[in-house]
C-alpha cells in the first residue's frame, strides 16, 4: 500500500516540477507549486500512519490537561481545605481515593495536583526547549569560538548529577512556582542545546544548505529557517522523553520537601506526606499519587516513542 | 577521529589520560558548588548558633567555621587544601569531610552494586526475549511492564514494596538501615556488610544484612532494570533488521545462533553505554532511594549537607560523583573493547 502512494508521490512531484518554472528553482518550490496541481486527496494520505503509542500517549496526556483545567472551576471538595472528611477516611462512596491524614479529600488533591507538575513541566520544557535549541543551533552553526566556549559551560554543569543540582538551585534560589520552574528549565537546557547543535552541525555542509547560502541568505536565516526545521524530529523526540524526566525531577523535589509549600497538593508532596501512613497500613495516600505520576510520565514516554519512530527511517516499519 | 586515535593507543596510557580528566571536571564541579552554595544560601552560622548567642560568639562561630574570610580566599584556600587532598571539616559532623565520606561509600557501593547486577542480569534477558518475539505478547507486556519501570519515580516503588513486603506480607524488615535496629556493626574490614560478616564468620548477622538489603536493592534494581531492557529490545531489533542478519539466517544457522552470537553481541554497545550512564549516576541517584531506607550512606550524606548549608561536605560529594563517573565510563572504555574488535589496537 505504501509503495503505491509513494510511487503516487513521485509523480505528481514531477508533474509539479514540469508546471512551474519559477523564478525560485529548488528553494522556491512550495507554494506556487502546491497551487498548479489539482490533487483529489489531501497529501497527509502519503504520511506514515500516527503509531498506536502516539495515540494513547496523547489521549492520556489529553485527559491530564483536561482534568488540570477542570480543577480551576471545579473539584468535589476545596484541595486545600483539610478536615472536610475524617483524618485517615479509607477509599468510600463518599471519598473516593480516601482522604489524607488532616482529611482533606484526595481526588481534590489529585485534581489540582494536575495543574502543578503538569504545568511546571509543561512551562520547564518549553524554556529549556527554546533556549538550549537557539543556543545549540547559534553554536552548532557558526562554530569556532563560540562553539568552543557554549560547550565548555554545558560540561561544566552536566558533570553534575541532575537531581543534585536541581535541589542545590531550588535551595539557593528559594521556594515557589516560578522558582522551580526556572531551575527545571535551567536544569534542562544542556541536553537541549547539545542536541540542536549536533543535528545542525551534522547539517551544515549538507547541498540544501550550500544551496541557501548561495541564493543570498543570511546565516541566521539558513541556521534558523532551513537547518533547523529539518533537524526539529529528534529534538521534539528527546523533548518528550525529557518531559518525563523533569515530571520525576518535579516529583521528587516535592517528595524531599523542597521547592513548594508543606501543603501543596504537588504528587511527589503528597507521597512524602502519606509515607506515615504507608508504615501503619493507610496506604492510598501515597499510593495514588504515584499512580497520578505514572499515567503522565508513561504519556510523555509513548508519545516520544512514537514521534522518534516517524523521525528515525531505521525505526520505521 | 577519536576512535582512530583510541586505537592506536596502549592500554595504560589511555587509562591515565581518562583519570586525568577527573581534574578539570572535578574542579569545574568544584567551583560551581563552591560558589552556588555561599553566594545563594547565605550565611549558614546561624544554624550552627545557639539563638541568645552574643555578637562576638557569632563571629567566632563564624570564624571557627571559616566563613569569615572573603569569597576568593576562602576559595583559594579551599583549593589549597584539596592540593593536599584535604576535602576540609565538615560543619555538622565536626569530623574531615574526607573520612566521613570513605566511611559511608561502602553502604552507596554495595546498594548500588545489587540493584545494578539486578537491572543488568533481568533487563538484557527481557529486551532479548521482547526483541525476537516483536510485536507478539511477550513484547507487548515486556514494553508495558519496563515502561511503567522507567515512569514510575523510584521513591514511589520503594515504598510500595516496603507496603507489600513489610506493612502487610512482613516477609522482609523494614527500612531502619543496614542493619535491624540494636545489632552492632561487625568489625570494619571493607566495610561491605556482606563480606565483613563473613569475615567475622558471623553467618546469622549476614543473613540479617542481606534481608535488610533486599527490598532498596530491588528498588534500584527494578529501576535499572527498565531502560536496559528497552534498550536491549530496541539494539537487538536494529541489529535483527540488518544484511549481515539476514545473511546468517540465509545460511542457515540456527535461531539461537543467529540471536546470541551474532544479533546481541552486535546490540549490546548501546546496552553498555546506557548501564555505564545508570552506574555513572549512582551516586546522585542513592540521595532519594537512602532517604527512603535510611541507608547510612553517600546519598543521606548530601541529602543533610543541602539541608544544613554544610559547604565542605557538599563539595566532598559532588567531587565524589564525578571521580566515580569518570571511573564508570573508564571502565565502560575497557568493556567497549571487550565487545567490539574494531576497538582494540
Amino acid at each position: 500500500m505504501s509503495k503505491l502512494t509513494d510511487a503516487r508521490d513521485v509523480l505528481v512531484l514531477a508533474l509539479r516540477r514540469r508546471a512551474t518554472p519559477g523564478p525560485g528553482g529548488v528553494v522556491g518550490l512550495k507554494a506556487p507549486l502546491s497551487q498548479s496541481i489539482p490533487s483529489e486527496k489531501p497529501r497527509r494520505r502519503a504520511r506514515a500512519p500516527l503509531s498506536w503509542s502516539m495515540r494513547i500517549g496523547a489521549a492520556i496526556l489529553l485527559v491530564y490537561v483536561t482534568v488540570a483545567l477542570v480543577s480551576f472551576v471545579w473539584t468535589p471538595y476545596d484541595p486545600f481545605q483539610p478536615g472536610v472528611g475524617d483524618g485517615y477516611a479509607p477509599p468510600s462512596m463518599e471519598f473516593l481515593l480516601g482522604t489524607d491524614r488532616l482529611g482533606a479529600d484526595m481526588v481534590s488533591r489529585l485534581m489540582a495536583g494536575a495543574r502543578y507538575d503538569l504545568g511546571i513541566c509543561l512551562v520547564a520544557v518549553s524554556i529549556s526547549l527554546t533556549v538550549g535549541t537557539v543556543l545549540g543551533t547559534i553554536a552548532g552553526y557558526y562554530g569556532g569560538y563560540v562553539d568552543i566556549v557554549i560547550l565548555r559551560i554545558v560540561e561544566a554543569f552536566q558533570a553534575f548529577p541532575g537531581l543534585l543540582f536541581a535541589m542545590l538551585m531550588v535551595k539557593a534560589v528559594g521556594p515557589g512556582v516560578p522558582n522551580i520552574i526556572m531551575v527545571l528549565s535551567f536544569v534542562g537546557i544542556p541536553d537541549y542545546l547539545r542536541l540542536a547543535r549536533a543535528e545542525i552541525q551534522s547539517r551544515r555542509d549538507w547541498q540544501y544548505a550550500e544551496a541557501a547560502r548561495m541564493v543570498g541568505n543570511r546565516p541566521w536565516r539558513v541556521a534558523f529557517r532551513h537547518l533547523l526545521p529539518n533537524s526539529i524530529g529528534p529534538i521534539l523526540a528527546f523533548t518528550s522523553i525529557n518531559a518525563a524526566f523533569v515530571a520525576l525531577v518535579t516529583a521528587s523535589l516535592g517528595f524531599l520537601g523542597l521547592g513548594l509549600g508543606p501543603n501543596t497538593p504537588e504528587w511527589g508532596n503528597m507521597i512524602a506526606r502519606g509515607q506515615d501512613g504507608v508504615m501503619t497500613g493507610e496506604w492510598w495516600v501515597s499510593f495514588f499519587p504515584g499512580l497520578a505520576i505514572l499515567g503522565m510520565t508513561g504519556s510523555f514516554y509513548l508519545l516520544g516513542d512514537g514521534l522518534s519512530d516517524l523521525t528515525d527511517p531505521r525505526r520505521r516499519r | 577521529m577519536l576512535l582512530r586515535r583510541k586505537q592506536y593507543m596502549p592500554l595504560t596510557l589511555l587509562i591515565l589520560r581518562r583519570l586525568l580528566w577527573v581534574l578539570p571536571v572535578a574542579l569545574g564541579v568544584v567551583t560551581i558548588t563552591f560558589f552556588m552554595a555561599r553566594v545563594f544560601t547565605g550565611d549558614p552560622t546561624e544554624l550552627y548558633t545557639p539563638p541568645e548567642a552574643t555578637d562576638a560568639l557569632r563571629a567566632q562561630i563564624r570564624a571557627q567555621l571559616g566563613l569569615a574570610d572573603s569569597l576568593p580566599r576562602q576559595y583559594i584556600r579551599y583549593l589549597h587544601d584539596l592540593s593536599q587532598l584535604n576535602l576540609g571539616t565538615s560543619f555538622t559532623t565536626g569530623q574531615s569531610v574526607g573520612s566521613d565520606l570513605w566511611l559511608r561509600l561502602p553502604a552507596t557501593l554495595e546498594l548500588g552494586f545489587v540493584g545494578l547486577t539486578f537491572g543488568v542480569v533481568f533487563g538484557i534477558p527481557l529486551g532479548v526475549i521482547a526483541a525476537v518475539n516483536r510485536e507478539r505478547w511477550p513484547d507487548f507486556l515486556i514494553r508495558g511492564l519496563t515502561l511503567g519501570g522507567m515512569a514510575l519515580p523510584q521513591f514511589w516503588i520503594g515504598l510500595v514494596l516496603i507496603m507489600f513486603f513489610f506493612v502487610t506480607l512482613r516477609w522482609l524488615p523494614g527500612p531502619v538501615g543496614r542493619l535491624p535496629v540494636g545489632v552492632p556493626l561487625p568489625p570494619l574490614v571493607t566495610g561491605f556488610l556482606l563480606i565483613d560478616t563473613l569475615v567475622a564468620g558471623d553467618f546469622p548477622k549476614w543473613l540479617l544484612a542481606v534481608r535488610q538489603l533486599i527490598l532498596p536493592g530491588l528498588t534500584l534494581g527494578l529501576s535499572t532494570m527498565a531502560p536496559v531492557a528497552r534498550v536491549t529490545r530496541s539494539s537487538m531489533v536494529e541489529a535483527m533488521q540488518s544484511d549481515y542478519i539476514r545473511t546468517a539466517v540465509a545460511m542457515g544457522h540456527s535461531k539461537r545462533v543467529v540471536w546470541f552470537r551474532y544479533s546481541l553481541r552486535n546490540a549490546l554497545l548501546p546496552v553498555v553505554t546506557l548501564i555505564g550512564g545508570v552506574a555513572g549516576h549512582i551516586l546522585g541517584g542513592a540521595v532519594l532511594l537512602e532517604a527512603i531506607f535510611a541507608w547510612p550512606g553517600l546519598g543521606q550524606y548530601a541529602l543533610q549537607a543541602i539541608e544544613r548549608s554544610d559547604f565542605a561536605a557538599l563539595q566532598g560529594f559532588v567531587i565524589y560523583a564525578s571521580l566515580l563517573y569518570v571511573i564508570v565510563f573508564l571502565i565502560v572504555d575497557l568493556i567497549y573493547m571487550l565487545i567490539d574488535p574494531r576497538m582494540r589496537s
